[in-house]
């Protein structure tokens, strides 16, 4: 019987094992697929506190992972893909291992959306990319667009000018998300044109994506668009669909927390991250969750009053 | 030490494609992190399996080998077979999942004399009637194999090939 299991690996789940670990509760992390999370596709992280020369996320996250390690953390690889509540014994199966747990953390956060149009599917690999530090270097001197209108979007198009001939930002309304500072510089890209208020309604290619057809959200009218790349950056939703039968979930799939505090609709059951996260979505804040559900876990689990 | 073997646009054709084992070739780049992330899992397996080649290419090193192959998203691992390439695996997949895959390609391309005549065989008679250049192949492989019976029969079916595929098959059926 395990005292604690912590889902996932991204800053939540790698901060809830630091201080759990330390807490000697010798929790056991299923680090799940993409070990480390959505920061480890980041190409320079600048904003997290304490660094005073930007990291890459993969190098931020391997020092998490070492951190937690440091402190017996054990880990294993496979993600959580059943849990079952048995009377506050929580039985989870992860890859070819089942195990109990009196204590669950989830933190396995959220994905990449992926384009609603049925071949995207097809020409995933092909052309389509969800990202753009990965794959950049596979389209020098080629055109690219990059579909999206917040921090992300703006960062992944500024970095595919280092490589794409021409970057083509598509965003479906007026109004960009992404901070000031982000789309400022994107804007003072001479390598970046902008096709707004537009969405892609169709990749166009046969093996390869050789292009789109965009659709003008106002008047209706499509043009279309030489590319060779697209890279999608429209949002993240969170990865609970295993938990839904344990926790409660809201409309859009995150995980239902009490307010301040990382408590779900069950017992020893704790959420924290962009698994419950609406609005910040940041490695910090996730940071910062995990530390409280760890707290939380150790005092549910009585070890410390 | 790792036992995944390092492969360059140079020894590609020699390492992989004439590689005597399944082989799976991951394309990977220093600045990918779900590149980094998921290579721990091959070093892993690589530990583990007797009767299958584990394989990483570096992309930036050596752009050749992943044009040739139509790599455009990475991490991509590409699993080969007698000189093909017959499956393949896109981004940071789960261990679990990377586990079944090497388990299907060693099932689908046994390494024994035997399961590869059979491969051949069956691979010929079902899809590649057609592909001439396929066919010299696998009878350069049969006789490689030293399997005489099935060479001859190879080189009748370069002639009749109705015929052939008759005793083709009785003779998979008898492999």
């Amino acid at each position: 019987m395990e005292n604690l299991v912590i889902a996932g690996s991204g800053p939540a789940g790698l901060t809830a094992a630091i201080y759990s670990a330390r807490a000697d509760l010798s929790p056991l992390v299923f680090e799940g697929p993409g070990p480390g999370g959505q920061l480890t596709v980041s190409h320079e992280v600048g904003n997290y506190p304490g660094l005073e020369q930007p990291l890459s996320g993969m190098e931020l996250m391997s020092r998490f992972r070492k951190q937690a390690e440091g402190f017996g953390t054990r880990f294993e690889s496979a993600a959580v893909e059943r849990v079952a509540n048995d009377d506050n014994i929580l039985k989870l199966q992860a890859g070819d291992k089942i195990v109990e747990t009196r204590a669950l953390i989830i933190a396995t956060g959220a994905q990449a959306r992926r384009l609603p149009i049925p071949s995207e599917k097809k020409f995933y690999g092909r052309g389509i990319s969800g990202c753009a530090t990965c794959d950049g270097f596979f389209y020098r001197d080629k055109k690219v667009i990059v579909v999206g209108g917040g921090n992300v979007a703006m960062q992944d198009a500024v970095f595919l000018t280092r490589f794409a001939s021409k970057v083509t930002v598509v965003h479906r309304r007026e109004y960009l998300r992404a901070d000031p500072i982000e789309v400022q510089i994107a804007k003072n890209n001479a390598k970046i044109e902008w096709m707004i208020p537009y969405i892609v309604e169709e990749i166009l290619g046969n093996d390869l994506v050789t292009g789109a057809r965009l659709k003008n959200t106002e008047s209706g009218e499509t043009v279309q668009l030489e590319c060779e790349g697209i890279f999608a950056a429209i949002g993240h939703e969170p990865k609970t669909e295993v938990f839904k039968n344990v926790v409660e979930t809201d409309e859009k799939g995150f995980i239902v927390v009490q307010p301040g505090s990382t408590k779900t609709s069950t017992d020893g059951v704790f959420a924290c991250g962009d698994v419950c996260d609406h609005e910040y979505k940041q490695a910090v804040v996730a940071a910062g969750q995990g530390c409280m559900a760890a707290m939380e876990a150790e005092r549910y689990l009585g070890i410390r009053e | 030490m790792s036992n995944v073997v390092e492969i360059t646009d140079q020894n590609f054709e020699e390492e992989v494609l004439k590689s005597d084992l399944p082989t799976e070739v991951d394309f990977w780049a220093p600045w990918c992190g779900p590149c980094m992330a998921v290579s721990p899992i091959y070093d892993k397996l690589a530990e583990e399996y007797d009767n299958f080649k584990f394989c990483k290419i570096n992309v930036d090193e050596n752009p050749e080998t992943a044009t040739k192959y139509q790599v455009m998203s990475i991490p991509m691992q590409m699993f080969f077979s007698d000189g093909d390439k017959v499956d393949e695996l896109l981004g940071a997949v789960p261990e679990q999942i990377i586990r079944s895959k090497v388990g299907e390609v060693i099932q689908k391309f046994p390494t024994d004399e035997r399961g590869r005549l059979k491969v051949i065989l069956s691979s010929w008679i079902e899809h590649n009637k057609q592909d001439s250049e396929k066919f010299k192949k696998w009878l350069q492989k049969a006789q490689e194999l030293k399997n005489y019976a099935v060479y001859s029969s190879l080189l009748k079916a370069t002639g009749e090939m109705e015929k052939a595929n008759e005793s083709l098959s009785q003779l998979l059926r008898e492999l």
